[in-house]
């Protein structure tokens, strides 16, 4: 039996390739729900699934009716218990309400703008500058510049990169009918919300 | 795969063991890195200081950082000097091919490998390197985005930690995998030589101990700093503002990509430089491209008046022209080279030999030296045990690096001792010519043709090679050996 050839008994698949095949077959059933064990390594921390708040400094949530027109906070989004974990820059991020001509005087989610204040050029944390001929946002770095509209660098280093890391990442906001400000789950992703420190493309 | 071990009897050139220098490097930086690990924190806020506490208050911490550092730079240059001596020798032929492919993913994991190790200080700099590492991995089309996600997690907590972890363990790990598969059948262990470097990185660890930078705060513009100096080649690149994948990725990735592939395309039946020219070329053309990016990437225009940017970037045409003038400039310098080395030696074969000199030291002196030598060492030892309790930690350390260099010292003349008692000096010229003549028998006698024999015009050229081979029968067998094995 053992010394007889495949093809004398009219098989197609000799007894050795069918072995070799279920072997194979079997050693990638083994390991196929090990795939996406991958997703150990991406950090799930950022990944929310609910509304967060927009927690302000003082501890209270931004409010429609309070909050001032043409002003900005720093607010930490993911926020965690950890405090060191909440210096983090990439957790640290702007909430602007933009100035009237800008639209700031709704009282509704567009008036709003949260980006991360990771400068895109090389990662200094930029701020929001109110004052009269300014109404942007300014990196002391290297002295990038942001439209507070789009996000967008309109000057300095930044603005010299190419998409998409030209444009600040962004949190979509919605308020409720008591006018609280709340943050929707992000898509970490540079056609989503974008990816901190590195940029979004405007859709 | 038989390996064959040597310590050689006398002085051997170390071109030839740069690759064993490297090693011995990678295990200096193995030791004081588990040391280190002992007080280094890969914390977000504690990672600057725990490295400043390292430098400034542990006993013997700022002499374990400044030999981790100055030994992590040697060993990247020791590795760039032992690739390009096999690329020139075409040591990378005769089966030699996967030395060369495992030699070459060695030395671009031991550049990230130094380059975690610097990022995890976490200075300013160590943020610059940072953040374009990881906008060059996001740059990366399709993979790139979910790369960056997991090589460095999300935010600089996660990057710090991360880099740790590949720093001590995995990069190490598959190093030392990787140096398993590169193991050569012949390979060298000459003490002097190993002291010698040792002793060299302590020198420069104490004439310029490494500073500990500015501490990263997110809110203070940082000065202007560069890369370590193995990536300011590639750093001149992104200054020019092109694209991030192109400049940052594609590029090296190519020059990579080259090099793995060169004793695949290399088809010339010959080893010596001066026989495969356009390899050589090729060769002289990336050492020279390497330099001049290297040191632009440095430069930056000291007028302070300038803006930044304006100061910063570099003008990719004005770049990429210079780049590309070097290739016919590097081609043409090295077919004159060829040229000249091919005259001089047609020349010198015309003229009589002349009998190399030898210094041949007399047994009581050797003697005496030895003496003195160790009469110095104790003198540097108490120097240097002076200088820590002085708090003069850098000069400890340099006067340390010279107790190294001149036990190298002693080793050799050991060495040069029992060998001369081995081989009492009977240098009577009937003697010698008779040595010559059967040397020159045995190379006839042998397989390979003479103009592939390339220490054998080296040795009709240098008087120090030629001692070597000529008397050093030990070492000349082994080569053999190597050149014969088919």
């Amino acid at each position: 039996m053992s010394g007889q050839p495949a093809s004398s008994r009219g098989d197609k698949v000799s007894r050795r390739d069918f072995l070799k095949l279920l072997a194979a077959a079997g050693a990638v059933v083994t390991f196929t729900p090990f795939i996406d064990w991958g997703k150990f390594l991406p950090n799930p921390a950022g990944s929310a699934n609910e509304k967060g708040k927009v927690e302000l400094p003082d501890g209270s949530q931004a409010n429609v009716k309070t909050f001032k027109v043409n002003h900005s906070e720093a607010i930490i989004y993911p926020k965690s218990d950890d405090p060191v974990l909440n210096e983090e820059a990439f957790r640290t991020w702007q909430f602007i309400r933009l100035p009237s001509e800008l639209g700031g005087d709704k009282n509704e989610a567009s008036a709003f703008r949260v980006y991360s204040m990771v400068c895109l050029h090389l990662w200094c944390l930029w701020k929001y500058w109110p004052g009269e001929g300014r109404k942007r946002g300014e990196c002391p770095c290297h002295g990038s510049l942001y439209d507070p509209l789009t996000g967008k660098a309109f000057a300095g280093p930044a603005s010299l990169q190419s998409p998409p890391s030209n444009v600040l990442p962004r949190l979509d906001l919605e308020v409720d009918k008591d006018g609280n400000v709340w943050i929707l789950p992000p898509n970490w992703s540079v056609n989503g919300n974008g990816v901190v420190g590195f940029g979004r493309f405007i859709t | 795969m038989g390996m064959k071990f040597t310590i050689p009897t006398r002085f051997v050139s170390p071109l030839g063991f740069l690759g064993m220098l490297t090693f011995i490097l990678f295990i200096i930086l193995g030791i004081t890195g588990a040391f280190l690990m002992l007080w280094y924190e890969p914390i977000l806020d504690r990672a600057w200081d725990s490295v400043e506490n390292i430098n400034d208050t542990i006993p013997y911490g700022f002499h374990m950082r400044n030999i981790h550092y100055h030994a992590s730079n040697a060993m990247v240059m020791m590795a760039i000097l032992h690739m390009y001596y096999q690329y020139f020798s075409g040591r990378y032929k005769i089966r030699n091919e996967i030395l060369w492919v495992t030699g070459i993913l060695i030395g671009v994991l031991t550049i990230l490998e130094a380059f975690t190790g610097y990022d995890i200080i976490f200075s300013e700099r160590a943020e610059l390197a940072i953040s374009i590492a990881a906008s060059l991995t996001n740059s990366i089309p399709i993979l790139g985005p979910d790369m960056r996600a997991a090589f460095f997690g999300s935010g600089f907590h996660d990057f710090i930690l991360r880099f740790y972890a590949f720093h001590v363990f995995f990069l190490p790990i598959v190093l030392i995998g990787l140096m398993a598969l590169h193991f050569p059948r012949f390979m060298v262990f000459d003490v002097p030589m190993v002291m010698a470097i040792a002793g060299a990185v302590m020198i420069t660890g104490g004439v310029f101990p490494v500073d500990m930078g500015l501490k990263f705060d997110p809110n203070v513009p940082p000065g202007i700093t560069v890369p370590e100096w193995y990536l300011t080649g590639l750093y001149a690149f992104l200054r020019s503002q092109y694209d991030k994948f192109v400049t940052g990725v594609a590029w090296p990735g190519l020059f990579i990509f080259t090099l793995l592939i060169v004793p695949f395309i290399d088809r010339y039946k010959k080893f010596s430089w001066k026989d495969r020219p356009i390899i050589t070329a090729i060769g002289i053309t990336s050492i020279a491209q390497i330099v001049v990016t290297t040191y632009w990437g440095f430069y930056i225009d000291p007028d302070r008046t300038k803006s930044l940017l304006e100061r910063l970037v570099i003008d990719p045409i004005f770049l990429y022209s210079v780049m590309i003038a070097l290739v016919p400039l590097s081609f043409g310098f090295t077919y004159l080279m060829i040229k000249l080395v091919k005259n001089a030696e047609a020349n010198a074969k015309k003229q009589p030999k002349k009998s190399e000199a030898t210094i041949t030291l007399p047994e009581k002196w050797i003697y005496y030296v030895f003496v003195a030598l160790i009469g110095f060492q104790i003198y540097l030892n108490i120097a240097a045990y002076y200088a820590v309790l002085n708090g003069m930690k850098n000069i400890s350390l340099f006067i340390i690096g010279i107790i190294m260099l001149v036990f190298a010292g002693m080793y050799h003349l050991y060495r040069h001792g029992r060998f001369n008692a081995n081989n009492p000096p009977a240098p009577t010229i009937p003697i010698r010519e008779k040595i010559k003549s059967d040397e020159q028998k045995s190379l006839e006698d042998s397989s390979i043709p003479k103009d592939q024999l390339s220490y054998e015009n080296q040795t009709k050229s240098k008087g120090l090679l030629n001692t070597l081979l000529g008397k050093g029968k030990k070492s000349r067998t082994s080569f053999e050996k190597m050149w014969n094995r088919e």
